[in-house]
């Protein structure tokens, strides 16, 4: 299993845009998850003293992606964290269609004497935003706004 | 002249140029761009595109604008300007930003730069310490949700009753610091808890607090300057470059989900996803106006919360209160939002995305202090060049709305200015340059570099000569605070 993620200079000027990509869409929940973490914080600075559970359902895969960025921007103002990783399981929701998402979340509250700040992520837009499955991996574009 | 679009780009004046509605399908009105040739050139294609695709908007009036700042934005450009009718046009979170009514406050003080000089680095720690930045900090002020939810509705308002500012500053800010319609039942638990405990923080990315000089050779205006405070001779200002934080952010988030379902219901499309807009007598739109009002409203309060602490630090710092130090508003103004306004079409919502209002003399909503010389402007430039006051003029009430520019416009991409400079190295340059600069992130820093933007004096030169706005004082950093 095989996952990446780099960002992307040309896409947004002044804010900050990358390109994940993975073998399973699982793989790319966590290349995409740890591209929203390392915008923010420099990981290797950050301990796993927080965790938090994060499950979703949803219909589209692409939206379920949305909502997991999303849930990391919104759990870092309303927590007050940044983050030290991320996992995450995602499958074919088969009763009702569509899929589901249990991922994890670790870090710890921010502590600018310590941690390698970066960019305090506004949100994530829907400017260029795709999923797509492409030689059988599943890559997805992504525009944060900083 | 090589421009960064195919599109016929025509010139009316040196420093207005349009794009016909034949350029584009589905254009209602020209697209109108404010630039002088050089700056024109160097606009990245993204702005040409995308101000043609605001004109493309339902009951947009008049002119799709934008100001010689501009560059590419989410859905509207960044310095865009659109006036809708409010009868058959649309409301669009796309032409406020995600944060909205970010925006700029300036403060003046009786001090000089000699005073502070000696004590400047302390100064400058103080600040820095009663004033957080960066990622997710967090504010002294502690608020349940019904103190937030009044916030929400009084702005700036709540933070003098509070004790968090003098009666007097309220005349100094657009709107008196509260729009009025914010109802907090419209806003989502999600925004609550993502903002609630912010209020009085500065954010990242270019976002700052900067002490400056006003000094004699860079005052355009003498007479204008001195009614606004600004006296010259190395004066002290501070300026505040911030808005709603996490809070309105997740309401513009909230909304651009509702509507990108209620354009389905409305039959309507667009041009990006990121236009997504109701119209604004739907429920829908009037939903998210109300909604944000009370992000607004939460800025204003933002930026006085912040004023109280830059008055605490100087009072501590330099052993004088701050009414001693005669450290009043000079103004506030915003520049993400959306406003009902009247115009000679009649009542428009007027979205301002990266664009001032800049209400010329005799404005009936101007207060009286400023009904003779036109509404202060403040445009904030890079950290490393200065900033700039301005007022308003009639022109702009006749030609764009009551609108100006708000700073300098990026060039360089984030990556780029890192590669180009360490936060470590700019901030040791800085120092030897005379401006102390104190940031929570390093690499944040390296992305704000000079020369990652616009250079602020051609941008300002292209408003002042085409009217929209006149030029009154050029404001230096001394000492900047970054998140």
């Amino acid at each position: 299993m095989t996952r990446s993620f780099r960002f992307l200079e040309q896409v947004a000027l002044a804010d900050s845009a990358f390109e994940a990509s993975g073998d399973s869409p699982t793989e790319l929940f966590l290349a995409a998850g740890q591209a929203v973490i390392e915008t923010m914080a420099n990981p290797t600075t950050v301990s796993a003293r927080w965790e938090r559970v994060i499950e979703r359902t949803n219909p589209e895969l692409a939206a379920l992606l949305f909502d997991w960025l999303s849930d990391m921007v919104f759990l870092k103002d309303a927590e007050g964290v940044v983050f030290r990783d991320a996992t995450a399981v995602v499958t074919e929701d088969r009763p009702n269609g569509g899929w589901k998402l249990r991922g994890t979340l670790t870090g710890e509250p921010i502590d600018p004497g310590r941690h390698e700040l970066r960019n305090d992520v506004k949100a994530v837009t829907k400017h260029l935003y795709e999923v797509r499955q492409e030689d059988g991996r599943w890559i997805a574009r992504v525009v944060l706004d900083i | 002249m090589k421009l960064q679009t195919q599109m016929p780009v025509n010139r009316v004046t040196d420093e207005i140029w349009e794009i016909p509605p034949s350029a584009k399908d589905g254009m209602l009105v020209p697209a109108r761009i404010y630039a002088t040739e050089q700056i024109l050139t160097s606009m990245d294609s993204g702005v040409f595109e995308q101000v043609t695709n605001v004109a493309c908007l339902p009951g947009i009036r008049r002119y799709a604008l934008c100001m010689p700042d501009g560059h590419w934005g989410y859905g509207f450009p960044i310095g865009g300007v659109a006036a809708m009718d409010l009868e058959s046009g649309v409301i669009s979170p796309g032409g406020i930003g995600f944060d909205i009514n970010c925006g700029m406050r300036l403060i003046r003080t009786n001090l000089v730069r000699e005073d502070v000089q000696p004590k400047l680095d302390q100064l400058m720690t103080e600040l820095f310490r009663r004033v957080p930045a960066g990622v997710g900090s967090r504010g002294f002020v502690r608020l349940n949700r019904q103190e937030f939810e009044e916030v929400m509705r009084k702005g700036a308002r709540w933070c003098i009753e509070r004790g968090y500012g003098w009666h007097e500053d309220l005349e100094r800010i657009e709107e008196r610091g509260c729009l009025p319609g914010a109802d907090p039942s419209k806003i989502s638990d999600h925004a609550v808890t993502r903002g609630i405990n912010q209020l009085g923080t500065l954010g990242s990315g270019n976002h700052y607090l900067e002490v400056q000089v006003a000094s004699n050779d860079r005052i355009f205006d003498r007479e204008t300057a001195a009614a606004l405070g600004i006296t010259g001779h190395d004066q002290i200002v501070v300026m505040v470059h911030c808005g709603s934080r996490g809070f309105g952010h997740q309401v513009a988030s909230d909304y651009l989900q509702v509507f990108e379902k209620a354009m389905r219901r409305y039959g309507i499309t667009v041009k990006d996803q990121q236009l997504a807009c109701a119209p604004f007598r739907s429920p829908e739109g009037q939903d998210y106006f109300a909604a944000m009002n009370c992000a607004a409203n939460s800025a204003f309060a933002n930026r006085q919360v912040i004023t109280h602490q830059i008055r605490e630090a100087f009072s501590t710092v330099l052993g004088t209160s701050a009414e001693e130090l005669g450290m009043e508003i000079v103004y506030d103004v915003a520049h993400n939002i959306a406003k009902v306004e009247r115009y000679k079409e009649g009542e428009l919502v007027v979205h301002r995305k990266g664009a001032t209002r800049a209400f010329g003399p005799g404005q009936p909503e101007l207060p009286e202090r400023f009904r003779k010389i036109g509404q202060p402007v403040i445009c904030g430039g890079s950290m490393e060049t200065g900033s700039y006051l301005l007022v308003g003029t009639h022109q702009a009430m006749e030609e764009t709305f009551g609108s100006t520019m708000h700073g300098s416009g990026r060039t360089m991409s984030r990556a780029q200015a890192k590669r180009s400079v360490r936060g470590e190295q700019l901030q040791k340059d800085m120092q030897k340059r005379g401006i102390i600069v104190k940031a929570v992130s390093m690499s944040g820093l390296a992305e704000e570099a000079g020369f990652a933007y616009k250079n602020i004096s051609d941008v300002v030169e292209a408003v002042d000569r085409a009217g929209i706005t006149k030029k009154v004082a050029e404001l230096r950093p001394i000492g900047n605070i970054k998140g």
